[in-house]
């Protein structure tokens, strides 16, 4: 049973994503427990991943194509978690503000967010402070992720942070923020939780806020 | 330093000359080595160049070498030569416009790696610049470039040879200070490589002798091309006209001249042993006319060297060129432009064993560990370009945007995955996170980055050893050898 799990990890590493398949439906149909296929198969062969990727060994297209040899895994087992939780890091909620168009840094980052663990709710562009409201209120995530490149359209991350407050949803949810303008000073005046420079890093965020 | 070697690429894509040009330079030479001819002052040669029907003048030791003679010994030489490594994976073969960049000198002071002062070079240098080479993905070969000044002249070449072949599989080249030096070198060789026939089978040892421009044999140099000729090893016969200075101040003079001096060097070494791989070459700068010196990192060096790459491929013989310097004093700007330019200029003229393209400073005069590691950048920067833009159904990937669509992207898509690598040249030194991350890690630059780099290769890389028994064999047999062995 240990050899599937070790190959399990080496294939999500190495992003063979029928052979996970392959591996995956053996594994379950060898009775072994579905969450165990999760938490000692695939998520350790991310971690992995992760380690490489921030060492410098990986790059990002690898970690995503590692992500799909996951995702490929964990199709096959959720079905049959009904009853059960599946496991994930945490709920995100992610878009980039109002007025703004950018598109690619923001679902880099769900894209990396997703690879380690995360469910994420990718909103779009164009955001506005209301959807966002809307989307923290219907989901409940753990954290609320918002991306701007433009210096004119960042300000609408305070908006946004000032609706919660006044909804009385602050407390209950992180906010982190990113994009080629923002800084950590910026993330302070604003009453941001979080602010991170790039997707490798933006991942580390969530596991440290979801940690606390 | 995961990323693994490029294989062998082409330059030439630089042409300086048409065919008319190629011609004039051509009949240039022939005169030169007709009517003008070398002062050959080692007696051993100028016997050679005598019985082989040369013109010889034994009141002014000149030989004039005819046409027919020039001839033969181009068409003798081997117009493909393979210098091996002492791993068969690190063989490089030189022909046609095929390049290939490594390490050359020889310097007498490094950039200490710890203080940054400069101080003399020692075995240890050999040793650990030879380590470092092999643990460098860009650079090809190593041609000994330090001077170790810790051990009496007459243990340098043995010295030099010993700490290069157990430090790295990379083919090793150097130039020679003793003829018994020599010797011992080719022994040591042909005891790691097994027997002097095996040797000269898969010689992962070569050897550089010189003309002096303008014109002269030397008789010490030219004695030491005899030598490894007759031994049937592999030999560049380089020369180095100083444009200005040794040559006149025209480069295409100084090209002509340099081709005369280096031909000639060939043709002794094919009349030695005909089929001698020999490498003809350049060595050849400008002397600056501000200062009155030579320097290394002028841009015309690299004209020079890309007009004499072109001629060596109209002549069908592989050539050893010589770019990637500079003449700053420590990696600052200048290095980094000199370097690269030089680099990016030899590569696209096709040039095959490009050496001095890593690691030195201040006219060929220190070498830098960390220069080594930016070098290895801007060489990896080269050989992408060389490498080109491949065009095939799958790079042209019109079925991949015809299925991510209008507004898709493409980062998540195999094809990136699959592609990226060969793609794109994925930098080492160059720092491209923005302003806030590079701050996090100390703000560092491209010299600290590469000094890091360097620790990183020292600390962990170590060569294909050479059997523990067989160095102990060698140090007894020669005790003049000085330094440290690592396991």
């Amino acid at each position: 049973m240990g050899n599937y799990f070790s190959e399990l990890g080496e294939n999500v590493i190495s992003a063979k994503q029928e052979r996970v398949r392959e591996l995956t439906q053996r594994a379950l149909a060898d009775g072994v427990d579905p969450v165990e296929i999760i938490n000692s198969g695939l998520i350790p062969g991310m971690n992995v991943v992760g380690a490489r990727f921030k060492a410098g060994d990986m790059f990002v297209p690898e970690v995503l194509m590692s992500a799909r040899a996951m995702n490929a895994g964990m199709e096959l087992v959720k079905p049959l978690l009904v009853g059960k939780e599946v496991p994930s890091q945490g709920k995100v909620v992610l878009g980039t503000v109002k007025g703004d168009l950018h598109d690619i840094g923001k679902n880099l980052v769900s894209m990396m967010l997703e690879s380690a663990g995360y469910t994420v709710i990718n909103l779009g562009v164009d955001v506005s402070a209301a959807k966002f409201l809307q989307a923290v209120k219907e989901n409940k995530p753990d954290i609320l992720g918002m991306s701007a490149l433009l210096t004119t359209t960042m300000l609408g991350m305070k908006d946004v942070i000032e609706l919660l407050k006044e909804e009385g949803l602050r407390d209950q949810v992180k906010v982190v923020i990113g994009g080629a303008p923002i800084s950590q000073e910026f993330a302070r005046e604003i009453g941001a939780d979080g602010f991170a420079p790039d997707a490798g890093s933006a991942t580390e965020l969530c596991h440290q806020l979801v940690a606390r | 330093m995961s990323l693994s070697m490029y294989p062998a690429l082409n330059g030439g894509q630089f042409r300086l000359f048409n065919d008319r040009q190629v011609n004039a330079i051509h009949e240039g030479v022939v005169r030169l080595l007709e009517d003008v001819g070398l002062k050959v002052k080692s007696k051993r040669a100028y016997e050679i160049f005598e019985k082989s029907g040369a013109l010889t003048d034994p009141a002014a030791e000149t030989v004039r070498i005819p046409r027919t003679l020039l001839e033969k010994a181009i068409r003798t030489a081997p117009s493909r030569v393979t210098i091996h490594g002492r791993e068969e994976k690190d063989d490089v073969v030189l022909e046609k416009n095929r390049v290939h960049f490594g390490t050359g000198g020889t310097v007498m002071y490094a950039l200490d790696f710890e203080t940054g002062e400069r101080r003399l070079t020692h075995t240890q240098d050999v040793r650990d610049l030879a380590r470092l080479v092999d643990g460098l993905e860009n650079i090809a070969f190593y041609v000994i470039h330090t001077y170790p000044a810790d051990v009496a002249e007459k243990d340098v070449d043995v010295n030099r040879f010993y700490w290069a072949i157990t430090n790295t599989t990379k083919p090793i080249m150097g130039g020679m200070y003793t003829l018994e030096g020599l010797r011992e070198a080719i022994k040591v060789s042909e005891m790691v490589a097994g027997g002097a026939d095996k040797l000269r089978e898969r010689p992962f040892v070569s050897f550089i002798t010189l003309m002096v421009s303008p014109l002269v044999m030397d008789w010490h140099y030219t004695d030491f091309l005899i030598e490894v000729a007759a031994k049937g090893l592999p030999l560049a016969v380089p020369s180095e006209p100083l444009a200005g200075a040794t040559s006149p101040v025209t480069l295409a003079s100084t090209i002509t001249l340099n081709l005369a001096e280096s031909l000639a060097g060939l043709t002794l070494a094919q009349l030695v042993r005909p089929g001698t791989p020999t490498l003809i070459g350049t060595t050849s700068s400008i002397m600056d006319m501000k200062t009155g010196t030579y320097v290394a990192g002028a841009i015309e060096s690299s004209l020079i060297n890309a007009g004499i790459a072109q001629m060596a491929q109209y002549y069908g013989l592989p050539l050893y060129a010589t770019g990637g310097q500079s003449d700053a004093k420590l990696n600052d700007a200048q290095a980094g432009y000199e370097s690269a330019a030089q680099a990016m200029v030899l590569g696209l003229s096709g040039a095959n064993w490009v050496h001095d393209a890593a690691g030195l400073l201040e006219c060929c005069t220190t070498v830098s560990y960390e220069k080594t590691v930016i070098d290895n950048e801007i060489l990896g920067n080269v050989l992408r370009v060389l490498r080109g833009v491949e065009v095939t159904d799958d790079t042209l990937a019109i079925d991949v945007i015809k299925a991510q669509g209008p507004g898709g992207n493409f980062l998540a898509h195999p094809h990136t995955a699959e592609h990226f690598r060969s793609e794109f040249f994925l930098p080492q030194v160059s720092d491209r996170w923005n302003r806030i991350t590079w701050k996090q890690s100390g703000s560092l630059d491209a010299h600290a980055r590469a000094h890091q780099l360097a620790e990183k290769v020292l600390k962990t890389h170590r060569a294909v050893p050479v059997e523990p028994k067989l160095r102990e064999e060698i140090r007894r047999l020669f005790p003049g050898i000085t330094g440290e062995d690592l396991g």
